[in-house]
């Protein structure tokens, strides 16, 4: 260790350490940022001016797990209904591949039985295939603020379930059903996954743990 | 539980430390095989902070730096002593199974 360069190393690799961790949740940062800085610092081999690729996938890893899966104590059905819930997601992306996949079958069957209903039905598969998407969004959305118990979140949760027990309505009541057996059972994957999340963010073990929609207002 | 965890709260089990200080024990420990990084370490001891396993232990400002010491609580002790046995019991277990095999490879 000798000198001038020695500090000025250490200030850059000091401003490296500083970017990564601003990756990680401010509540996080403030009581610990400093600490593991120090940390960093500690470790980091002589003559070291810049993050290594290793240390930075290794902070923003963490960084990441600290943002989806917050430390609070979290009941076990709330951790149950955020895990399902990215099952969901999986399993509404599988429905999306299976209504493409599908619909040109579909299509199909239903004109050779009645062509006059092939106009509702194609524009039915059209909704399907550009709502689907953004329901796979939705349910990565709300296994993220449910896991962060916001009382919200609960509510938009059933309304999710809502739209989707109509979207399997919608797809029963089109004269389509009988043709769409693929499309039918993906759905009703998606519809029990969400039953079931919806009661276990309802359990009284959950509720505790979301926070009250309204809190007392406080100058 | 994962190792990095079982090193970790080991590391705590006979005295404080701070997190360069476990990092190092949780090097010597495993014989120079496990280098915790920073992230991985923070991460874990958020955890474990937030389930009761792990407490600051004390605070101290060395350097102009902030230097935090952690300690097991009787819960993470608990749960420690759990896990060590159940690792003795399979490692126990699996010994017993291999010494015929390797005497009569010796032999």
């Amino acid at each position: 260790m000798s000198g001038q360069g020695t500090v000025c190393e250490r200030e850059r690799l000091e401003r490296g350490y500083r970017r990564v961790l601003a990756w990680y949740p401010r509540s996080f940062r403030a009581g610990s940022g400093e600490e593991v800085l120090a940390v960093l610092l500690a470790t980091a081999a002589e003559g070291q001016t810049r993050v290594g690729w290793a240390e930075a996938w290794d902070l923003v890893r963490g960084a990441v797990r600290m943002r989806l899966w917050p430390a609070a104590a979290r009941p076990r059905a709330v951790r149950a209904a955020v895990k399902l819930m990215l099952a969901g997601a999986a399993a509404e992306l599988a429905a999306v591949i299976t209504v493409v996949v599908t619909a040109g079958a579909v299509r199909a069957a239903v004109a050779a039985h009645d062509s006059a209903v092939v106009p509702p039905v194609t524009a039915h598969l059209i909704a399907e295939m550009a709502l689907l998407p953004v329901a796979v969004g939705m349910w990565l959305w709300l296994a993220w603020a449910n896991g962060r118990g916001e009382d919200w979140a609960r509510l938009l949760s059933v309304s999710g379930f809502g739209l989707t027990t109509m979207g399997l309505v919608s797809t029963l009541a089109e004269g389509a059903a009988p043709f769409a057996r693929a499309d039918l059972i993906a759905g009703a994957a998606v519809w029990a996954i969400g039953l079931a999340s919806v009661v276990l963010i309802f359990t009284p073990a959950a509720g505790r743990y979301y926070r009250p929609a309204l809190q007392p207002a406080r100058q | 539980m994962q190792e990095a965890t079982f090193l970790i709260l080991t590391a705590l089990a006979d005295r404080s430390q701070h997190g360069y200080g476990i990092i190092t024990e949780v090097r010597d420990i495993s014989r120079g095989r496990v280098r915790l990084r920073a992230g991985t370490l923070y991460t874990a001891l958020d955890r474990l902070r937030a389930d009761g396993m792990v407490a600051v232990d004390r605070e101290e400002v060395v350097e102009g730096r902030l230097r935090r010491y952690y300690r097991l609580t009787p819960a993470g002790t608990g749960v420690l002593a759990v896990e060590a046995a159940r690792l003795h019991a399979n490692a126990a277990a699996a010994l017993a199974r291999l010494r015929p095999g390797l005497a009569g490879g010796l032999a």
